[in-house]
């Protein structure tokens, strides 16, 4: 038996395609990354997929302190996706820095870390920690973690805090700060404005929408902590329309995330005004679908004759509605 | 030896009876040194539901002038394992392992007990086989609700009695071997010294139980621990177990075999 897809990779330079990115200071190979929590640190999977390939790689959220994570079972499967109630069990920021981010120095992918705290104080002294790390291309702030009273979820639900906990992490590192919004709140894009006037670069959205699953013959629910966050193909349309109405009212580069699995599902992303995009439990299923996104997206490009991937950002074609904004900051509100 | 993703051909499926099913797998040399214990990621079918992969046991490895062949022993219970048993031969099935840390044959003993429940017997197949090639004799318990939970039951009792030992079955609805749990007749044993070490894979409930025998009877043991699970490889952290004392470890990864004292059953 051969490896699935032996085919030589039509790589972006072969097809004389550009998959480069800039998200403000953040510049990518190519708009495609592997979202926190899916892809563990980064090191333990080489042997299933090439993670030089990514145009980056974001880190399983990480603490000042480790975290064992709440009891099982945490995972449930969904009509077309999954929940999940990890709980943000990480080994801690020391650990990582110490233990992990020296050997992904080897691998050319930009690194950005996924952090989270308890308080304001919390996520600033983790992107000071992080700020002297050349290895670190960029913070990803996750203030939107459903599962944890202590995942700074009530920061990502609250615009005035959520400026607070921004300008207070800006003051700290000058590194790329992109903060994951919740679509679990009314008006996302609120948040990503609040995000913005606290000094962020980039906009995360989405993280996961809180769900709930329940057995009908035992009458329990499946998992421990009752609600988890919904993941997968189920939540694409949502993460579609969040990603549309915050490219559209705060003015920062977004990166797309939700239920990523196709060639198809990036370009919508891209169209609906994302940067780039984090795939996540599409890894799940097959943990080269980063590189068969990328083969396959080379290939979309020559197809359509398109030069260059940033052409495909923010150009959804609708009538009587101005193009969303593409990079510069706007004023603009929803 | 590290997982890989790689292509399987399906060969065939059999009803054993159904709706337990074997399914037969052509695969690479990687496969040559898979442990007793040891699982596979099965991807059954492209659409959206059943998402994710399924877990299977690597039930059986056997070969002939064609190649490895793997086989997987599963039960119809929801979308995902309907999907496997609909397989047709010359269908190809991405397969990602070998996964996990199998079985310590080493501390088998001089007398060891498999205790299997239904289709957890999957996972002990390859170890009663390594028993039976180093000579270990050994006892195969072997329980279900009813005859037809006892899938393959023929291919354990040739290995148990092969080695010497005794091949013992029970049921609830009293339709093959003695009427109860098969946690009876292992008990009887125990209470005999029979065992030495004690093997076991299948309902929660059982492998909690025969915890408690070999920690009364002071007989080490190990479990193939069947959890869900997102990913097999270790990325998702949702097959999480509890350990005995406090924190947990990841089934796919740390197991799917722990040593009886290491869980919080």
């Amino acid at each position: 038996m051969s490896r699935i897809e032996e085919r030589e990779p039509a790589t972006a330079a072969a097809s004389g395609v550009d998959l480069s990115v800039r998200l403000g200071r953040l510049e990518l190979a190519n708009p495609v990354l592997t979202a926190s929590g899916t892809f563990g640190y980064g090191l333990e999977f080489g042997h299933l997929a090439a993670l030089p390939r990514l145009g980056g790689l974001v880190t399983k959220g990480l603490s000042l302190q480790p975290i064992a994570g709440n009891p099982p079972p945490r995972i449930c499967e969904t009509r077309g996706g999954m929940l999940n109630s990890i709980g943000l069990q990480n080994i801690g920021i020391e650990a990582f820095l110490h233990d992990v981010l020296p050997h992904l120095a080897e691998i050319d992918s930009r690194i950005i870390v996924n952090l989270f705290g308890t308080t304001i104080d919390e996520y600033a002294r983790l992107a000071e920690r992080v700020d002297r790390e050349a290895g670190v291309a960029a913070v990803e702030l996750n203030v939107s973690c459903p599962n944890v009273k202590q995942g700074g979820i009530h920061f990502g639900h609250d615009p005035r805090l959520l400026a607070e906990l921004v300008t207070a992490v800006r003051a700290t590192t000058d590194k790329p700060i992109a903060v994951k919004l919740s679509p679990n709140v009314t008006s996302p894009a609120e948040l990503g404005h609040a995000a913005r006037e606290g000094g962020a670069d980039i906009l995360s959205a989405i993280n996961t929408v809180v769900g709930m699953a329940i057995d009908a013959r035992t009458r329990r629910p499946l998992l421990n902590t009752i609600r988890g966050g919904l993941s997968g193909p189920a939540i694409k349309p949502i993460a579609l329309r969040i990603v549309y109405d915050v490219a559209r009212a705060a003015g920062l580069p977004v990166i797309g995330i939700g239920g990523i699995e196709t060639v198809d599902d990036v370009v919508e992303f891209l169209l609906a005004g994302a940067s780039a995009v984090q795939i996540g439990t599409a890894l799940f299923r097959d943990p080269r679908t980063p590189e068969r996104i990328l083969d396959g997206l080379a290939e979309r490009l020559v197809e359509e004759g398109v030069r260059s991937v940033s052409e495909l950002i923010g150009g959804l074609r609708v009538e009587g509605e101005a193009a969303p904004p593409t990079g510069a900051p706007s004023e603009r509100r929803p | 030896m590290q997982a890989l993703d790689l292509a399987s051909a399906v060969e065939g499926v059999q009803p054993r009876p159904w709706p337990y099913y074997t399914v037969a797998l052509r695969v690479s040399e990687h496969y040559r040194s898979v442990a007793p214990g040891q699982f596979v990621m099965v991807q059954a079918g492209t659409g959206i539901e059943p998402y994710l992969r399924r877990a299977f046991s690597v039930f059986d490895v056997s070969e002939d002038a064609a190649g490895l062949r793997v086989e997987l022993l599963g039960k119809v219970i929801g979308r995902g394992t309907a999907r496997l048993a609909a397989s047709r031969a010359g269908d190809e099935l991405p397969l990602l392992g070998p996964l996990g840390h199998g079985f310590e044959v080493s501390a088998a003993g001089s007398r060891p007990a498999l205790v299997a429940g239904g289709v957890g017997s999957a996972a002990l197949l390859l170890l009663a086989r390594a028993l039976h090639d180093r000579g270990a004799r050994f006892d195969f318990y072997y329980g279900g609700r009813s005859a037809l939970d006892l899938a393959c039951g023929d291919r354990f009792q040739e290995l148990a009695e092969g080695s010497g030992g005794r091949y013992v079955t029970t049921t609830e609805d009293g339709s093959a071997g003695e009427t109860g749990l098969i946690t009876a007749p292992l008990e009887r044993s125990l209470e005999r010294s029979r065992h030495d070490a004690v093997f076991t894979c299948g309902p929660h409930g059982l492998m909690r139980r025969v915890a408690e025998l070999a920690r009364a009877h002071g007989v080490a043991g190990q479990a193939a621990l069947e959890t869900a699970m997102g990913c097999g490889y270790g990325a998702c952290l949702g097959c999480a177990v509890t350990r005995r004392g406090g924190g947990y470890a990841l089934c796919c990864k740390n197991g799917p075999v722990f040593d009886l004292e290491a869980v919080e059953w």
